[in-house]
């Protein structure tokens, strides 16, 4: 799977390359995509092969690792519909397949989701999930969990209605499904067995009350990001997006389930938990970012957490038997808010910025990419430490009109983002101790930073940026040990393995894109601040710094 | 004769300014009460005053009429005329200075009463004017409570109700003269008004600032009614639109679904989701179209989906072209929307 | 003496009467009929096959009133949450110089109507013509294309693009997308 396990960690055991030979790295092979819209997956490998989904149209390829410079095995085109394009809010990217007992799990745009034999790429199943014209596409990667494949919708900037499903692994078929918002019967919550810390998630249909008449029905709360699975409570973990539309002034209410982690019952769905990062949020900090299942010390005593980089600027540490705060620190530089309560859970919004029409609310910070968008973190077992990608943006932010026209964007909202008070610095990678509460230290980055991470038992940290360096980071230090530069820009997640030779390797998807990038990659016009919701005011030397890519590169030490 | 007619005419013209639908001096409410008394002080203090004038000057004129042979006043001290002028004239400034204080004091009195709006117990109503309609929510308990309407204004007697006052576009100002004085609607900016309505009627409400072209046909619907009432209303409000029964009504409604008109308007328990236009849910149990543009009624309703920019050129409801029967058949679902 | 006076009278007047036509305002326009509109004016045989132009679709983008609804109904039908100010996002830019589908008036309308195969939904029966026209001209606008008399020198929002009056005109180019896209 893309997260490595179901505790997320993309923690490798191997050490082969370490923080004194790293710098010897060079390409074993690289392999054209052909594609160009941002390529966010992650390569997995499993056996001899190694697999990784393009963007629109969502190809898969198999690479052969035992012949030289990686032959590709197989190939699969989904042939996903062509309109389904038009309702990617943040260009048409996938996040990888998953694998589990001989077959190749992933999404397609068009909201279906495909089955294959791992060995032989035949299809083995194909079912229809969602509809995208209601704005439902597919840009998560599925998690396998108990035989049953789960995956999210992504489209809140088109008014979808958030839902994940559980599909059985062996036929297709749609086992449960939760829906984000609406009555408790469709959210899955039996308030025999849905136990929230907080007071203000225990009401009934809490989903429709807290939304203007009818609203819930396009209301949002996608769940594009990523699933963790605790084996042992046996329960999944998962964040919900930002409502819809934007603009804060259409839906009053706190907006349930929208921007907050859900804890369910693999096998029927049904909900234990839930905690909202961002109640009525206005700022599409989107809660979709990865949760790290650890176990830490915690005032004396080993707690059960979920350790969560929310794209709202905090840190939080969440027990995940309860859903109980314990700690929620601010990480980046933070306007939009004054904090956690943490007695009550609630995030302290600054009244200062709530955004009306007709106002222009100026420097809110994080931006609406938030301190730190899905790009996933990774956990070393060896250091203790977290390594996470995050950002330092601000933006002026204008609400408008909207309308909800199905199969058309709502949003209305008009922003521009512009780097944090710095050095001008917009990304980093940052360690962070969970335990001490802390940075540790940063590699900063002149423009964001969207690409996953991974650690490695060599004490080494990958990761790209967006110019196109894929870099090797000392783990303890923070030192940059090695760096190459690649065709395009990285927004991929990193993957290390040992191939069939027996020799270490570290694969990433390099092809600038996505949200951040999609002003390159989709040649849009800077001389609009608001293009691409808001990155048009801050594309500078980029376009020149990166190139429209698709390729993958595979390093390995020297023989 | 023909005089006494004009004379009499302007004066039904002018008294009918002192009550009605539309009138100041009419108070139903509170504030409107208020301001009425101001009004009244302002009349009895300037009336006094234009009344002393009137008499001094009456005075000089028969004074200058009969005296043509008395002593001219003359300059200096020792002078006869002095003394008296002197008081007189002491006297006169200083009646206008207490009256001026008097008038100020009230003023200031009575416009710091009236924004200092208690708010506890009020009623939340929150207005949107847009060229050239107004959006009227009701803020309820859970945000599912939350009422919205176009173009009337509903409100219980008895109890204060809080307009959160907003604007779209250009700047409006909403002045309903029986419950209260005018406040602006300005884009960017959020003004309050607070109205306690004491008398059940109905009123009317217009944009008083100038906003564009249709400015004139910016009314608000008001009524004052009793709580019972109120809360009834609101319930209903609450519903979702009930189902097109009739055949004629169904093809209405899917004329409605399909067309452009479910991208602008929003009708509860429908597909059509569109906030720039009015909502739609229960138009048929409203007492205007478009803003007071026409009162309500099925023949008035399909004119304006006929042709809505005869009846008020240059809003933004366009044109749509449909045949005879389709025309009735939208119309008979539109008018099904109690 | 007295000709110059008269010429610069009559060229006042001219002026003046320019000016009524940008500010017309026509609330009953039947929308102009399109025929034979192509995203392309390449054509076997050799001799390429113009858009045929409609003198009535003209008028659109030469009225103050007609952009300034359009720049509305661009906010109000969403078309700004995929194409931004101009700028594009999910859609591509509308200020720069290259049309995927054809620049003329005529063949923006049909893409609106119509809808393109790479995610821009058809409109068809959602957007009254005479507002799609208004739409088409706005659009045309944005880079330079309509009239300069009838464009606005500045917007009500955040400030965002340049001033329309100041956008070059581009060259019209009918080009298919460049990429797989």
């Amino acid at each position: 799977m893309p997260s490595r396990d179901y505790a997320n960690t993309r923690y490798s055991g191997l050490d082969e390359i370490t923080t004194d030979n790293v710098a010897k790295l060079q390409v074993a092979f690289t392999f054209a995509t052909g594609t160009l819209l941002g390529q966010e997956s992650a390569p997995i490998v499993i056996g001899d092969t190694l697999y990784f989904v393009t963007p629109y149209p969502n190809i898969l390829y198999a690479v052969d690792l035992t012949q030289p410079g990686g032959a590709l095995k197989w190939k699969f085109d989904p042939k996903p519909a062509a309109a389904s394009q038009g309702v990617a809010c943040c260009q048409p990217v996938n996040r990888g397949p998953t694998y589990y007992n001989g077959r190749i799990f992933y999404n397609t745009l068009d909201a279906h989701t495909v089955a294959l034999d791992a060995e032989t790429g035949q299809l083995l199943w194909k079912t229809r999930v969602g509809d995208f014209n209601y704005g439902d596409t597919f840009t998560m990667a599925p998690l396998v969990v108990k035989n049953k494949v789960l995956v999210g919708n992504s489209g809140a900037e088109f008014g979808a209605r958030g839902w994940l499903a559980a599909l059985d692994a062996s036929d297709g078929s749609i086992a449960w499904r939760a829906f984000t918002t609406g009555p408790d019967s469709d959210v899955l919550i039996d308030h025999a067995e849905f136990k929230p810390f907080y007071p203000q998630y225990r009401g009934k249909d809490l989903g429709v009350s807290q939304w203007p008449p009818e609203h819930w029905k396009i209301g949002g709360g996608t769940v594009w990001g990523w699933i963790s699975y605790d084996p042992e409570l046996d329960l999944i973990y998962y964040g919900t997006s930002n409502p819809s539309p934007w603009n804060h002034e259409v839906r009053p209410g706190d907006n349930h389930w929208t921007n907050g982690i859900f804890a369910r019952d693999p096998d029927t769905g049904k909900a234990r938990w839930f905690y909202q990062f961002s109640p009525h949020d206005l700022w599409d900090h989107s809660a979709v970012n990865e949760n790290l299942i650890l176990d830490m010390q915690w005032q004396g005593q080993m707690r059960k957490v979920v350790v969560r980089p929310e794209r709202n600027g905090y840190m939080y540490v969440i027990d995940r038997v309860t859903g109980e705060v314990l700690a929620a620190d601010a990480y980046t530089y933070i306007t939009a808010s004054k904090g956690v309560d943490l007695k009550t859970g609630r995030l302290i919004y600054n009244e200062d910025k709530t955004p009306s029409q007709g106002r222009v609310v100026r420097e809110v910070c994080p931006n609406s990419p938030g301190a730190k968008d899905w790009t996933p973190s990774s956990f070393s077992k060896r250091t203790g430490l977290i390594y996470m990608p995050h950002n330092n943006m601000c933006m002026d932010w204008e609400v408008k009109p909207v309308s909800y026209i199905a199969g058309t964007g709502y949003i209305g909202v008009n922003a521009r983002f512009y780097p944090g008070p710095g050095d001008g610095n917009v990304g980093e990678l940052m360690a962070w101790d969970p335990v001490a509460r802390r940075k540790l230290w940063g590699v900063p980055e002149r423009w964001p930073v969207w690409s996953g991470t991974a650690v490695t038992a060599g004490d080494v940290v990958f990761y790209g940026n967006l110019e196109g360096w894929f870099k090797a980071v000392h783990a303890q230090t923070g030192e940059v040990l090695w760096q190459f530069k690649t065709a395009s820009g990285i927004i991929g997640q990193p993957t290390t393995f040992r191939g069939p030779d027996g020799r270490q390797y570290v694969a990433i998807l390099s092809g600038i894109g996505g949200w951040a990038g999609a002003m390159v990659s989709g040649e849009l016009d800077e001389r609009d601040p608001t293009a691409a919701k808001g990155f048009g005011n801050m594309v500078g030397e980029l376009k020149k710094q990166s190139g429209i890519g698709g390729m993958l590169y595979v390093f390995a030490l020297p023989r | 004769m023909s005089g006494r007619k004009h004379i009499c005419a302007a004066l039904v013209v002018l008294l009918a300014g002192c009550s009605g639908q539309q009138a100041a001096l009419d108070a139903a409410g509170d504030q409107a009460a208020t301001i009425g008394d101001l009004w009244t002080l302002m009349l009895w203090v300037c009336g006094f005053m234009y009344l002393l004038v009137l008499i001094f000057l009456a005075h000089a004129i028969w004074r200058a009429r009969h005296a043509l042979d008395a002593e001219p006043l003359t300059h200096g001290s020792g002078s006869r005329a002095e003394h008296p002028l002197r008081m007189a004239l002491g006297g006169w400034v200083g009646l206008i200075v207490v009256g001026l204080f008097v008038l100020s004091l009230a003023t200031f009195f009575i416009d710091r009463s009236l924004a200092q709006a208690r708010t506890d117990d009020a009623l939340k109503i929150k207005v949107t004017a847009a060229q050239w309609w107004w959006k009227v929510e009701y803020e309820g308990m859970a945000p599912d409570q939350r009422v919205v309407t176009a173009n009337e204004l509903r409100l219980p007697v008895g109890q204060p109700a809080l307009l959160e006052l907003h604007a779209e576009d250009v700047i409006h100002s909403l002045w309903i003269p029986n419950l209260g004085g005018k406040e602006d609607l300005i884009p960017g900016r959020i003004n309050s008004l607070l109205l306690t309505p004491r008398r059940e009627g109905e009123y009317r409400g217009q944009c008083a600032e100038f906003c564009g072209l249709q400015h004139a046909k910016m009314a608000l619907d008001a009524t004052v009614m009793n709580p019972d009432a109120f809360t009834r209303w609101r319930q209903q409000q609450l519903t979702p639109a009930p189902a097109p029964s009739t055949p004629e009504q169904i093809r209405g409604h899917e004329i409605f679904m399909s067309g452009p008109c479910a991208a602008c308007h929003q009708i509860a328990g429908t597909p059509a989701s569109g906030q720039t236009g009015p909502n739609l849910t229960h138009l048929a149990s409203r007492r205007t179209i478009a803003a007071g543009a026409r009162p309500y009624s099925f023949e008035d309703l399909r004119d304006w989906l006929r042709d809505p920019q005869s009846v008020k050129p240059g809003n933004h409801m366009p044109v749509v072209q449909l045949s005879d029967s389709d025309l009735n058949a939208l119309t008979a679902y539109l008018d099904s929307l109690k | 003496m007295y000709s110059r006076c008269l010429a610069s009278l009559l060229l006042l007047g001219c002026t003046l009467l320019a000016g009524c036509e940008r500010e017309t305002r026509a609330f009953h326009e039947e929308a102009p009929a399109i025929n034979d509109v192509s995203p392309t004016d390449f054509r076997a045989g050799g001799t390429p096959r113009p858009v045929a132009k409609n003198p009535q679709a003209a008028e659109y983008e030469r009225n103050a009133f007609h952009i300034s609804e359009g720049k509305r109904y661009y906010e109000w039908y969403n078309c700004y949450s995929c194409h931004a100010a101009g700028g594009g996002d999910i859609g591509p830019p509308l200020m720069d110089d290259e049309w995927r589908y054809g620049g003329e008036i005529e063949q923006i309308f049909s893409s609106i109507v119509e809808g393109r195969p790479n995610g821009m939904p058809s409109f068809a029966g959602r957007i009254p013509e005479q507002q799609v026209w208004e739409i088409a001209a706005y659009v045309r606008s944005m880079s330079g294309n309509a009239a300069k008399d009838a464009v606005p020198s500045r917007g009500d929002e955040i400030k965002t693009t340049k001033p329309l009056t100041q956008v070059p005109p581009t060259p019209e180019r009918s080009e298919p997308p460049r990429s797989n896209r």
